[in-house]
């Protein structure tokens, strides 16, 4: 029953992706997107990493996707289907991708990797918010910090100039 | 239960995926789009790592956490710069960007 359900939410990740990566329409991607985020999510709860999971619902399925709706939409013209949308360069790509995904899986299948039950115990939320805030604070305020950055400088950059 | 190698092959299933669109697109949206799909990839890397063989402090959780809150940096200010370069030159199409060549 755990293999089912995990073999499914994978199916539901790599579908969603290929459809996201390869569909013309950019709203459409941005949908595929979604819905591959959300399936992610689905990851994380089977590995017993609940927070992840509502975080990631939360900031990508929430935040992010609304950001990149508005920016399809802001930015007219695209959805058009009259404009390509690849380059000319898919094959050379769809090649290198392929023998990289072949390396890739031959250093995985060689790796003698764990086997068995996940050996570490399961990470509750009190322990996240331990680590957060005794020995992770200097890394989390600087995110914060960053967040800031980040938010002045897409006002500055966005802001229309007289 | 799983072993892990079948997440570290899912990881890397997403990453070529994301790698595959970032080398096609021609809109810059899509590529972003593409640099969330590798960024989701290596996040189930790290929460499948810390599942398995992590310390009880859960770091590659909060690894996962740091590299949700940067994906969202990254997507606010990536948006923000392709709705100012839209502003300016009326194109998405990253082989339109030549405003920083001479």
């Amino acid at each position: 029953m755990a293999e089912i359900t995990f073999f499914f939410i994978a199916l539901c990740v790599c579908v969603f992706a290929l459809l996201s990566v390869l569909s013309r329409d950019v709203f459409h991607c941005a949908v595929w997107l979604a819905l591959t985020l959300l399936s992610v999510a689905g990851v994380y709860f089977y590995l017993d990493a609940e927070f992840l999971g509502v975080v990631q619902v939360l900031v990508y399925v929430g935040g992010i996707i609304t950001l990149f709706v508005f920016a399809i939409k802001l930015t007219a013209k695209i959805g058009d289907k009259s404009i390509v949308q690849v380059n000319e360069q898919t094959l050379a790509a769809a090649i290198v991708t392929a023998v990289l995904f072949y390396l890739l899986f031959k250093v995985i299948a060689v790796h003698p990797w764990v086997s068995g039950p996940g050996s570490a115990a399961v990470v509750s939320l009190k322990d996240i918010g331990n680590s957060l805030l005794t020995g992770y604070v200097l890394p989390f305020e600087f995110i914060s910090l960053i967040l800031l950055a980040a938010m002045v400088g897409a006002i500055v950059i966005g802001k229309v100039k007289k | 239960m799983i072993p892990l190698d079948y997440f570290v092959v899912l990881g890397a299933v997403l990453f070529c995926i994301g790698i595959f669109g970032v080398l096609t697109r021609r809109n810059v949206i899509g590529v972003l789009i593409s640099i969330e799909l590798i960024l989701n990839a290596a996040n189930i890397n790290l929460v499948a790592f810390n599942r398995y063989l992590g310390t009880p402090d859960g770091l590659g959780q909060i690894f996962a956490i740091f590299v949700i809150a940067i994906a969202a940096i990254a997507s606010v200010v990536g948006l923000v710069l392709i709705i100012a370069i839209y502003r300016n030159g009326k194109s998405v199409f990253l082989d339109h960007f030549n405003l920083m060549k001479w």
